[in-house]
């Protein structure tokens, strides 16, 4: 009878305890945790710590925390004194919508460098120059502009005192991040008004499917300029096409220096020299291959870089001189020709300098927000934002530290990136070697009439720039 | 009894004459402002009295263009002619003559840019449509570049004009000629004119007042030619400026380099011509519609 009691309690008993196991969780009397610990990083941290779970028993688990970080100095805000909320407006030239991704997280990391900083983008294409020169007769003109220092434009805007002049903005640590070639590549009284962007490096790009028709090697194509005339006869005779070379009829005089070694002016600026026998010479070239037929004349004379190097896209061209960003068009709008594209480096003038750089950022002078226009102009130029922009395109920055990154030792896989493991020696030696000129457009405007007269009007090469030197130096009276 | 005066038609008029103050009298007592001062449109224009005028007399290229302008006036009469004939080819019921109608007048909806790229690809040096045909044709022994010859340049541009002109005029001529009343025609028939008898003693002179709008509208559209010299010369003019015409300059002095107070100048110049030209031909419609 007794052990029939025991198993009724015993059976009661587990009764009861599996039903109070099917009942409620009993609340815990204390479920707060307290952290007394800053910890300066960003991410979750495992943190140990004591968490009474019910009345009657005390545990040790391991929970993630998140803890809010104490911001660091972010390296890549190096300008200082940057005005707090200030709204700046950044104009590109030609970069949307193929770069819309990139310049967008460059400001968003902007955003972040120097917060509180409200930039504006907005990309012009053809109209650049003239919505530029509308909008600062308007008195709007943005803050931060992409101006080409190959076409000059740095200089003509800093000529008319719009630009901020970046030497007196700028401390010397900024300067020393860039190429000092490329820092003074476009100095106007001898100070410097951009901070070197993305530069390019002249390549010729061949189309094998006609060069190799001349039976020259691409390994053969001429090192220097002169070469060009003999080169272009063969491929008339051999192909029956006609050669994709353009003179830079916005900047003849540039052209002249680096091609022809031209002195262009006397080093007082009192009186232009452009018809010395170098320049002759250099005039010379072009007149006999204009008479030897042997040039697309339209190409020669085209405003724009795109008229040459869409002939070279269609095919119809054996070698056209871009910078090597540019395959992207043959990439994308001659496919069959891409298989057969070859590049080498573009042949060097009697100067000996391979070339000037070819974008900046500019600030213009009378913006209200000057150190937030510097910060965002230096941070677009900065090694890590050049580096970037270097991965996505062939482009190459101005700053020697970018090219420490394993990216530019990378053996390059695409013809686009076959300048790359040259890149940095090149662009380390461009220059600027022309020096500035008084009234630089009309003067332009004067010698490209006169080429214009040698190359069709059979006016020789030496009248016509003595013609042209002395309707020049009228400038300067 | 004297009039009362009203002011709702003042009111009515105000909106217009502000538009018309600001679009239009605002900006040429503004250009005529500034084609006395030194201005490059950056920074603020200085006085520099008539020395644009002068410059612009002694200046030859300014000549140039506006020959090269008042040279462009030949398409005017070309225009018409081919117009009209256009207009007596799709007068008719034909079937599907709608569709031609359409076709025709294509080029006047065109972009000027668009139409200027392709007549480019048409002519160009290498590989271009028309070479490639004289050459096939053996016309040419090997393709011309027809857009850096000067002498072509010109012509060319204005074989553009005509071309995205004539569907348009001849809509203007079509409707013309179906107010010509039918009997005219019976009666010529009956008295046995041939069919370009007809048109010339009966078309013709029924399209007068259409032949005098077409001219006054093509003539100073051919004063202003721009878009053509533009595209064709790839903003360059031409070679040896033989594509140069009064806006060209005028565009190019502004925008290439910028040089907006002598622009100012030759938009004078140009405002000078044209107005003489409008004077003349708004004449000639009087005189049209008198006669009529």
């Amino acid at each position: 009878m007794r052990s029939k009691m025991l198993a009724v309690v015993a059976v009661v008993s587990m009764l009861a305890i599996t039903l109070s196991a099917c009942g409620p969780t009993p609340e815990p009397i204390v479920n707060t945790v307290v952290v007394q610990q800053t910890v300066p990083v960003r991410e979750t941290v495992p943190v140990k710590q004591t968490v009474i779970v019910n009345q009657t028993s005390v545990v040790e688990v391991t929970v993630p925390v998140p803890v809010t970080a104490t911001p660091l100095p972010n390296p890549e805000a190096i300008i200082q004194g940057v005005e707090p909320n200030a709204e700046i407006t950044i104009w590109t030239f030609w970069l949307s919508p193929t770069f819309d991704d990139y310049v967008k997280s460059t400001i968003a990391r902007f955003q972040e460098a120097y917060p509180g900083v409200q930039v504006n983008w907005e990309d012009h294409q053809a109209t650049f120059q003239d919505d530029l020169r509308n909008s600062f007769a308007a008195g709007n003109a943005p803050d931060v502009i992409n101006l080409s220092v190959g076409e000059g434009w740095v200089s003509e805007y800093a000529t008319k005192d719009l630009l901020l002049n970046l030497d007196d903005a700028v401390p010397q640590s900024v300067k020393d991040l860039y190429y000092p070639g490329l820092w003074k590549q476009q100095l106007v009284d001898g100070k410097n008004y951009q901070f070197p962007w993305y530069q390019g490096i002249g390549v010729e790009l061949i189309n094998r499917q006609i060069y190799d028709q001349t039976g020259l090697k691409v390994e053969d194509f001429p090192k220097t300029v002169d070469g060009l005339p003999a080169l272009c006869k063969t491929i008339k005779e051999k192909t029956n096409t006609l050669c994709d070379i353009r003179l830079t009829v916005n900047d003849l005089l540039s052209q002249m220096v680096y091609e022809g070694n031209v002195k262009v002016i006397s080093d007082d600026g009192k009186q232009f020299t452009f018809d010395s026998p170098e320049a002759v010479a250099w005039l010379q070239m072009y007149v006999d291959m204009v008479s030897d037929g042997t040039v697309d004349k339209t190409v020669l004379m085209a405003e724009q870089d795109r008229t040459g190097l869409d002939l070279f896209v269609s095919g119809k061209a054996a070698f056209y001189q871009t910078g090597p960003n540019l395959i992207r068009e043959v990439r994308a709008n001659n496919p069959g020709l891409y298989g057969y594209l070859a590049v080498v480096q573009a042949p060097v003038g009697k100067s000996g300098v391979v070339g000037k750089g070819l974008m900046g950022i500019s600030v213009k002078k009378d913006t209200k927000f000057p150190n937030a226009s510097i910060a965002l102009a230096q941070f677009f130029t900065n090694p890590r934002s050049m580096l970037e922009f270097s991965k996505i395109v062939a482009i190459y920055p101005s700053t020697p530290a970018s090219y420490d990154d394993p990216f530019f030792a990378t053996p390059p896989t695409a013809i686009e990136d076959s300048a790359r493991p040259i890149a940095k020696d090149i662009i380390s030696k461009l220059a600027d070697i022309v020096p500035t000129i008084p009234n630089k457009a009309d003067v332009n405007q004067i010698v490209l009439d006169a080429v214009q007269q040698a190359l069709f009007n059979n006016v020789p090469a030496q009248q016509a720039l003595t013609d042209a030197v002395t309707k020049a130096n009228a400038l300067l009276k | 009894m004297a009039k009362r005066f009203s002011l709702t038609p003042y009111l009515f008029l105000t909106p217009a004459l502000i538009a018309i103050a600001v679009f239009i009298l605002f900006p040429i007592g503004a250009v005529c402002y500034y084609s006395f001062t030194d201005y490059d449109i950056v920074t603020p224009p200085k006085w520099i009295g008539l020395e644009n005028y002068s410059n612009l007399v002694h200046d030859p290229t300014f000549w140039k263009a506006l020959s090269h302008s008042l040279i462009y006036l030949i398409v005017t009469p070309i225009l018409i002619v081919l117009s009209i004939a256009l207009a007596i080819i799709i007068n008719r019921n034909l079937r599907g003559i709608h569709i031609f109608r359409a076709l025709f007048y294509v080029p006047a909806v065109s972009g000027s840019i668009a139409i200027g790229i392709a007549w480019r690809w048409l002519f160009d040096a290498q590989g271009g449509l028309i070479n490639g045909f004289l050459v096939w044709l053996g016309v040419l022994k090997e393709p011309l570049q027809w857009l850096a010859e000067p002498a072509y340049t010109l012509p060319i541009a204005m074989l553009m004009t005509i071309w995205m002109g004539v569907g348009y005029y001849a809509m203007i001529f079509l409707a013309g000629l179906q107010n010509v009343p039918e009997e005219l025609y019976d009666a010529a028939e009956i008295d046995g004119a041939s069919s370009l008898q007809k048109h010339w003693y009966i078309s013709v002179p029924g399209l007068r007042p259409q032949i005098v709008f077409v001219f006054v509208i093509s003539s100073l559209a051919a004063l202003k030619v721009f878009e053509e010299i533009l595209v064709l010369t790839n903003r360059t003019g031409g070679i040896l400026d033989s594509g140069v015409t009064m806006v060209f300059y005028l565009w190019r002095q502004a925008f290439r380099l910028s040089h907006a107070g002598y622009a100012s100048a030759i938009a004078i110049a140009l405002l000078i011509l044209t107005l003489a030209f409008s004077v003349f031909n708004v004449r000639l419609l009087e005189r049209g519609i008198e006669a009529d």
